[in-house]
């Protein structure tokens, strides 16, 4: 692959989503679900690295047999850090990757709106929260009154994303901000 | 809805299908980026604002620095 074949994105950003493409697969061949991607990393994806992150939460119902698959793949505990430290850190991408829940969004999201990516310069392919719901998730947190930043983060992803399914999408924010907030709060 | 009951319903399905490829379209990040690219060119869109980092909880703040230790920037 040429060194900008990644572009627009950020190169390790790619690199990361290609071995988290080959640990999707690895899981698919055990007969389990590919785990999916959401917060932040998910956020510099539908972005284009606008918003760059070094550390990936991932929903599983399979935890364990997930990092398995990441030791295979040369993740590891990091030493030293805890017991607090949930997650696997690989030293050579210099990156982490964490099981957040085992459902996206505690089961609020329609499962047909799980969306599945072919990483650049990748066949393996892994599976990523919708721009909508993402959007969802961010004025969900921006209404809870504890992460004002997360409204421009939403309004510059909607600016980015004119073809999302406003409908689902209005519903998704209603259901996020208990009713406080929808799309045309995004639009002013 | 039980983890073990998901577990269950899972492997139940996953034994009625061959994967999801075949399932849903698949998103081509090259040709997703591409687009999104010359959307934000188009639009001038400034950069995303960082997270602030108050909603991080004691194992999210020990990864980064696991990841800092290890070298990296998040």
């Amino acid at each position: 692959m040429p060194p900008d074949a990644t572009y627009p994105y950020r190169p390790e950003f790619v690199a990361a989503l290609q071995v988290f493409a080959r640990v999707s697969e690895a899981m698919v061949e055990r007969g389990l679900p590919r785990p999916i991607l959401v917060g932040g990393a998910a956020a510099e994806f539908y972005s284009v690295s606008a918003l760059t992150t070094g550390d990936f939460d991932i929903c599983t119902m399979f935890q364990p047999e997930l990092e398995e698959e990441l030791q295979r793949f040369g993740f590891v505990h990091p030493g030293g850090a805890g017991q607090m430290l949930k997650g696997l850190v690989h030293p050579g991408l210099k990156l982490g990757f964490e099981v957040v829940s085992g459902s996206v969004m505690d089961g609020k999201v329609d499962p047909a709106h799980i969306r599945l990516v072919e990483p650049i310069g990748e066949t393996a392919l892994f599976r990523i929260i919708s721009v909508e719901d993402l959007i969802a998730d961010r004025m969900g947190q921006y209404a809870s009154g504890t992460a004002k930043d997360r409204f421009e983060q939403a309004r510059l992803l909607l600016q980015l994303h004119p073809n999302a399914e406003l409908d689902y999408l209005e519903r998704r924010i209603r259901e996020e901000s208990m009713g406080d907030y929808g799309i045309e709060d995004l639009r002013r | 809805m039980s983890v073990a009951f998901a577990k269950k319903a899972w492997a139940i399905m996953a034994s009625k299908i061959s994967g999801d490829k075949a399932q849903q379209p698949v998103i081509s990040m090259a040709e997703l980026g591409a687009r999104l690219a010359a959307r934000r060119a188009e639009l001038a869109l400034p950069e995303l604002p960082r997270n602030v980092g108050r909603r991080r909880t004691a194992s999210k703040r020990a990864l980064l620095k696991a990841i800092e230790d290890a070298g990296g920037k998040w």
